[in-house]
Parts: C-alpha cells; structure tokens; sequence
C-alpha cells in the first residue's frame, strides 16, 4: 500500500542534496577565510556551485514548459 | 438558498482557509533566520509572503479531487455537495486557529482533510472514506516526515559544524536567508494550490465554470493575495515555538534545518511522495538541535506538537461534522454554521489577546538563552607594569 520505493528515493534525493548543498556553502565559507592566494576563486566557484543546486531545487519547483 | 450565494460563502470560507493556511506557516521558513537574527522579524514575514504570493502563481496543476483521494469523490463515488465542502472548511479554520493559540506548528492540509472526512462522514456515512488512502498517504508519511527530515538534517548539521570554524561560522547567516527563502517559494507553490483546487471544483460542482477547465486568473489572484496576507500577518506563536521552543538554533543550525526541510519538500513533491511541509519543517529542527554539540531538545514540547499532529484530523473532522450535521438543515442551517463559526473565530481571537505574542515580543531574547558566559583570560600583571 505505501510505496516503500518512491518513499526511499525521496529520503535519499533529499540527503544527498542537503548534504551537497551544505557541505558545498560551508566548504566555501572555509576556504573563504585563509589567506593563500588559491583559496578565494576556489570558494567563490564553491559558492557557485551552490546557486546552481539551488536553481536545480528552483526548476523542481517552477514547470517552465508553462511559459513558454 | 441561492446557489450562488452558497458558492460566494464557501469561496469566502476557503480564502479565509487560505489566510490562516499562511499565517500558520510562516514558521517552516521563517522561524529559524528569526531566532538567529539573520532577517528582523518584519523583513521576514514580509519576504515570505512576497515568495509565497509569486509560489501561488507558479504552479500550473491543481488536483483532480478536492480531497486527493481521501474520500471516494467521483463518477462511482459521493459527490462533495458546496454544503459540504463549507462545513469542512469551517473544521478546518476552527482547528487551524485552535493549534495557532497554543503555538503548535501543525499541518494544514490535515486539518483540510480532517474537516472534510468528518463533513462525508456525515453526509455520506463512514462507507465514504478510503480507509487505505488515510493510512498510506496521511497517517505513515506523518511518522515518515519528521523522521527523514530530522535524519537529514542531523547530519547536514554535524557536516557544517565539521568543515568549519567558529569565526567562519558567521557566514551562515547570509546563506540562512536564501534556504528559508526557498522552503516560502516551495510553500507558496504547494499550499495556494490547495485552496485553488477547492474553489475550482466547487465552481464546477455548481456549473459555474466547465468540467476539466484550470482554475480562473482571479482564483489564483485570490488565493496567491490571501496566502500572502496570511504570511505576512505572521503566527508569531507558532514562530516562537519553532524557532525557540523545541531547541536553541544558531545560524549554522537554522542554515542546515532549512536547506534540509528545502531538499525533503522538493524531493517528496518532484518524486511523488507526498509529506507535509510542516512535519518536515518541524523534524528538520530537532534534527538540527541533536546535531549540534550541547544543544539540546525540549522533548516535552515536541511531544506536544506530535499529539497536536495526532488529533488534528479527528479534532477537525469533529467541528467538520458538526458543521455538516447544521448545513445539512437547509439555509438555516448554513447561516448558523457561518455565525457559530464566526463567534468561534472571535472567541479564539479574543482568548489570544490576553497573552500577546508579536514581533516585538519575539525581537528580544529571553533571558539566558544565547549568553554564554565567557571565561575571561587572567590577565598577565607583568605586562601592565
């Protein structure tokens, strides 16, 4: 009757990406603070990465083929 | 009665659902950034509700069935007759403001369900509910949903306080803004569209509008205005609740909380498995509070909220039932069903007054609570001389 199945997919697709997403932000907010010179672009594509996933979460969530 | 004065009732009815559908849950985004300070309470609710109010707009398919499934709606099922939905929308109000006034974040959607299952009841006897469907699509993936969200967030937690330091930190706050700012979009998406639905299949019930037709501009106008103002009017109580009452939360908690209830919702709604919004708000915070080294969660008050979970549909579908039982008299009845409710919204409003829990309230800390004393390093004498 439950659908054990989609129920582990939901489970696992939200701990993935919760853990990407904050392991990514604190990663960046890491490599932020130092003070070699290689660490800040390396944040600054970290902090990237995480507006990606958060436009991914956004495409989830809008259904584009409506506007267009 | 006038058909068209019913449809008009219930359509007030269901906005004034919605209204309260967004001020209960203003806290599943907004409570945590409140408790750190990342946003002053104001800035808060107010982007919360511009969010919801574009969510409102976003979604496209409103469901087939005023109560997904619940009851056995269509061809060889019961018709949901406007008296009806009327009454279960009045539980639903009822109980919604009912959990407000003792700041318990529950969910709206089943207090929706839980009036109309008690209004069918009445109407069409207990024949009328999938049994299954309650059980499969309400009462599991209400354990379900505070538990993964609270797993979730659990270890997005310890992963965030691992990668960084304390002075890093800091950076929480900005990024809390942002994860709060997607679970209010995501809410705004899911939840005007419940009331969006109930409107469209009343308007069609009463032949107002064609059979299969999506709803009007001005019903998503309507409910997208009616959420917002919801939102913005903040439930303060349940904030307080959320963001203060089951655990202290400091930035890197509220950061990992809402990223985690934004990946549980966007999951559950993307892969068809439906949770509700609040219960995985509410496990993703004590998640977050066993998470964090010395941190603690307030268990009592949890409790509290799972036997608030608990008796939400049964309480709901007892005012459902009631109101039905009235409805059921005629016009009559229905007057007296819209007055009886009225005063009942009145009392509960008046009840509220006598303890006032705002923005204001909320903007200081209680006392004790984020202070830690610090130990202050014995000052070297022989540097002073």
């Amino acid at each position: 009757m439950i659908e054990w199945g989609s129920f582990a997919a939901v489970a696992i697709a939200a701990l993935v990406s919760a853990c990407l997403f904050v392991g990514l932000y604190a990663l960046a907010l890491r490599l932020g603070d130092g003070t070699a010179a290689w660490r800040r672009p390396v944040s600054v594509v970290l902090f990237v990465l995480c507006g990606l996933v958060v436009l991914f979460g956004l495409s989830l969530i809008v259904p584009w083929n409506h506007f267009f | 009665m006038d058909p068209t004065l019913l449809v008009a009732l219930v359509i007030a009815l269901a906005l004034f659902f919605d209204f309260t559908n967004g001020f209960h849950d203003t806290a599943n985004a907004m409570a945590t950034p409140i408790a750190t300070g990342a946003l002053r309470a104001k800035t808060a609710v107010a982007l919360a509700a511009i969010l919801n109010f574009i969510g409102a707009f976003l979604s496209t398919t409103v469901a087939q069935t005023i109560s997904g499934g619940l009851i056995r709606e269509g061809e060889d099922g019961v018709l949901i007759t406007p008296q009806l939905i009327l009454a279960g929308l009045i539980g639903a109000i009822v109980w919604n403001l009912v959990t407000w006034l003792f700041g318990l974040p529950s969910s709206s959607s089943h207090a929706l369900f839980g009036g109309l299952i008690g209004a069918a009841i009445v109407g069409f006897g207990i024949g009328a509910i999938d049994g299954g469907v309650l059980v499969s699509k309400i009462l599991i993936p209400a354990v379900l949903a505070p538990v993964t969200a609270g797993l979730v967030s659990f270890l997005a937690t310890k992963l965030a306080f691992k990668l960084t330091n304390k002075r890093e930190r800091r950076g929480f706050k900005v990024g809390q803004i942002f994860t709060s700012s997607l679970v209010s979009l995501a809410h705004g998406t899911n939840d005007a569209q419940k009331t969006m639905g109930v409107i469209t299949l009343t308007l069609i019930s009463a032949g107002l509008q064609p059979v299969g037709s999506p709803p009007e501009l001005w019903v998503i106008s309507a409910c997208a205005i009616a959420i917002a103002l919801g939102t913005y009017s903040g439930g303060w109580r349940i904030i307080k609740t959320m963001g203060r009452g089951i655990t202290e939360i400091e930035p890197t908690q509220g950061f990992s909380a809402e990223a985690s209830t934004a990946a549980t919702i966007l999951a559950s709604s993307h892969l068809g498995f439906a949770l509700s919004t609040t219960q995985v708000a509410a496990g993703s915070v004590i998640g977050t509070g066993l998470g964090r080294k010395g941190a603690s969660v307030r268990w009592s008050t949890a409790g509290r909220i799972g036997l608030g979970w608990l008796v939400t549909i049964p309480s709901a579908g007892l005012v459902g039932a009631g109101a039905a039982l009235l409805a059921l008299l005629g016009p009559v009845g229905i007057i007296l069903d819209v007055l009886l409710a009225g005063a009942a919204i009145l009392t509960i409003f008046l009840i509220s007054r006598r303890t006032r829990v705002d923005h204001r309230t909320l903007a200081t800390p209680e006392p004790g609570a984020f202070v830690r004393p610090k130990v202050r390093k014995k000052a070297r004498t022989g540097d002073s001389q």
